[in-house]
């Protein structure tokens, strides 16, 4: 088997006595798109946490295309390529669309000390990653996050990891509180992530929407990953639904199979 | 370069309608045609020169305010600082121990670690810059105090030094009086108005305060933007001090008491968010000219000085009460 593209080994992470992750093992291929479930407190936020650089793992190993990385910050997993998405806490809503876009990164132009902002590549290249994301509505780069509804929010935030070459987008419950256009909007823009070269993680509540979208279904159950391959097509979101909740090892064959 | 606020806008009203700028550029206008309409003196020569000197002190501090409070923050020590640097620099002067150039240097210097200071426990130790910037008004006044027994610097004219001459040496242009002070201060509003709108700092800096920690996600680092903020925040109240101490050839240790009250209100008048996130230069020069106007006219007019702050009071809640409007208009999307 190929290298995958990410290879989380014996991942273990406490919380003073309170074990969030017990020797999890996870991983994401090329252009893959997994979906990671579990009830609250599976362990799924707190994988993810340590996958984004943002909390620091107990033990474990972490391999990018194979190679050995320590993800101390959530500046490290980005420069490795491991772009994560809050829901809420991604984007500046008084910024433009292209502000936020290029936040952090923004180009520049004339003599450096003048520290000037490319604003015309950054609204061009704003309105073309729009359109590659997949909104058809014609939004203007300068208009504020603050005006835009939650779907197309998700949009400027994947946009932005697809500009920055992100090998690996995460996707923290990017459907919640959205309506059923917009949810299906979000898909889409998640499949054309997938279609250009991205990885994805997506964790989501609702297993309706992971099963449109993934390639591949991870289950968490008190810090342990407890199934790893569960291909959509051929399960059915109530066979998850019991490995989410908890069976023993016997009962999820038989569900999986 | 100015961006459209509004989603699906085309009319150039409803863009209008959306500037924050809109609503205290028509309040100044209200107000100039209402004094000069009571008394026309009130655009003579002579007083527009008189209130153009004392605006831009107070105007320049408003400036670096903007950008502190764009970035989610302020600073209530920007009043002791205006009275202890000049205080500072005539008090090396007066002893011999430096030039006065020196001493200028030397107070903006202070006020440059005292700007340090307050940045580094608003963001290391995260207390909220309201009582660190508290404590720090307290700590320099009350060294002001100390350092001069409460009294008066003796100042000399300092007339015949370069240091007066660039700073508040005057001329006429007409019959207007104008001061070096107000090249000076426009040309703080270019630099800090490029600064906020057109440079990657000022994306920064409006990122920082509407929302830090996506900021932070994206590798930008908010608490060395914020220290840089109170450090220019200081400063400019040291070299606005010294202005005034220069034009008016006085150093108190007590003056500028109050004025981190005025300087924020001119900002929020302006439009400039108190909670972060939204700030606009050209906005707190009109916010500064509608309290100095105000403060102005209305002795003008005859109304006793003592009602004043009845007029400011009114203005800063129909300002908000105005921005509050817009902001959720803004927000909704409409």
């Amino acid at each position: 088997m190929a290298e995958p593209l990410i290879r989380m080994v014996n991942i273990r992470k406490s919380y003073g006595r309170v074990q969030a992750l017990v020797d999890a093992n996870f991983h994401v291929a090329e252009r893959e798109i997994v979906g990671l479930l579990g009830d609250n407190g599976a362990g799924k936020s707190t994988l993810i946490k340590v996958l984004s650089g943002a909390v620091p793992l107990t033990s474990g190993e972490i391999y990018i295309r194979g190679k050995r990385v320590e993800l101390k910050s959530t500046g490290d997993a980005i420069k490795h390529g491991i772009e994560t998405i809050y829901q809420d806490s991604a984007l500046v809503t008084q910024l433009s669309i292209a502000r936020n876009l290029f936040l952090g990164r923004e180009p520049l132009k004339g003599p450096r000390f003048l520290n000037r902002m490319d604003h015309e590549t950054m609204n061009s290249v704003a309105a073309e990653l729009l359109r590659e994301v997949g909104i058809t509505k014609n939004i203007p780069p300068t208009t504020p996050i603050g005006s835009l509804s939650g779907g197309e929010r998700q949009a400027v935030a994947i946009a932005r990891a697809m500009h920055f070459d992100s090998d690996l987008i995460i996707l923290d419950e990017p459907t919640n509180n959205l309506g059923v256009a917009e949810t299906q909007g979000v898909l889409s823009f998640v499949r054309n992530a997938r279609d250009s070269g991205h990885s994805c993680i997506f964790i989501a509540h609702n297993i309706h929407h992971v099963f449109q979208v993934v390639d591949r279904i991870v289950v968490m159950r008190r810090g342990k990953v407890v199934a790893d391959d569960i291909d959509p097509k051929k399960s059915t979101v109530e066979a998850v639904e019991r490995v989410i909740t908890g069976m023993s090892e016997h009962e999820i064959k038989a569900a999986v199979s | 370069m100015p961006e459209g606020r509004i989603l699906d806008s085309n009319s150039l009203a409803e863009r209008l309608i959306a500037k924050p700028e809109l609503g205290p550029l028509i309040l100044l206008i209200i107000e100039i045609g209402v004094f000069w309409s009571i008394n026309h003196d009130f655009l003579s020569a002579a007083n527009i020169s008189n209130t153009l000197a004392f605006t831009v002190e107070l105007g320049l501090i408003a400036l670096a305010m903007t950008l502190l409070m764009t970035s989610g923050e302020f600073d209530l020590s920007v009043g002791s600082v205006f009275g202890f640097s000049p205080v500072l620099m005539w008090t090396l002067y007066n002893g011999g121990v430096t030039s006065l150039e020196v001493g200028f240097l030397a107070a903006l210097v202070a006020a440059g670690v005292i700007g340090a200071v307050n940045g580094r426990f608003v963001t290391q130790l995260r207390i909220p810059s309201f009582l660190v910037t508290l404590g720090m008004l307290l700590v320099v006044r009350g060294t002001a105090l100390f350092i001069t027994d409460g009294f008066p610097q003796r100042t000399w004219s300092a007339e015949g030094s370069w240091l007066a001459d660039i700073l508040v040496g005057d001329f006429f242009v007409g019959p207007f009086r104008i001061y070096a002070s107000l090249f000076w201060f426009i040309a703080a509003v270019l630099v800090l108005g490029y600064l906020l709108t057109g440079s990657r700092f000022g994306n920064w800096v409006q990122a920082a305060g509407g929302n830090a920690n996506a900021a932070r996600a994206r590798g930008v680092k908010v608490n060395s933007v914020k220290v840089r903020l109170f450090i220019l925040s200081s400063m400019m109240a040291a070299f606005a001090g010294v202005i005034s101490s220069l034009r008016t050839s006085a150093a108190n240790p007590n003056s500028g008491t109050g004025y981190e009250l005025e300087v924020i209100a001119m900002v929020v008048i302006g439009g400039t968010a108190l909670t972060g996130g939204r700030g606009t230069i050209i906005g707190t020069v009109l916010g500064i000219l509608i309290l100095r106007v105000m403060r102005n006219g209305i002795v003008l007019v005859g109304v006793p000085g003592l009602a004043y702050n009845i007029f400011i009071g009114a203005i800063i809640l129909g300002m908000m009460a105005l921005h509050s409007w817009l902001e959720r208009r803004h927000q909704a999307g409409t």
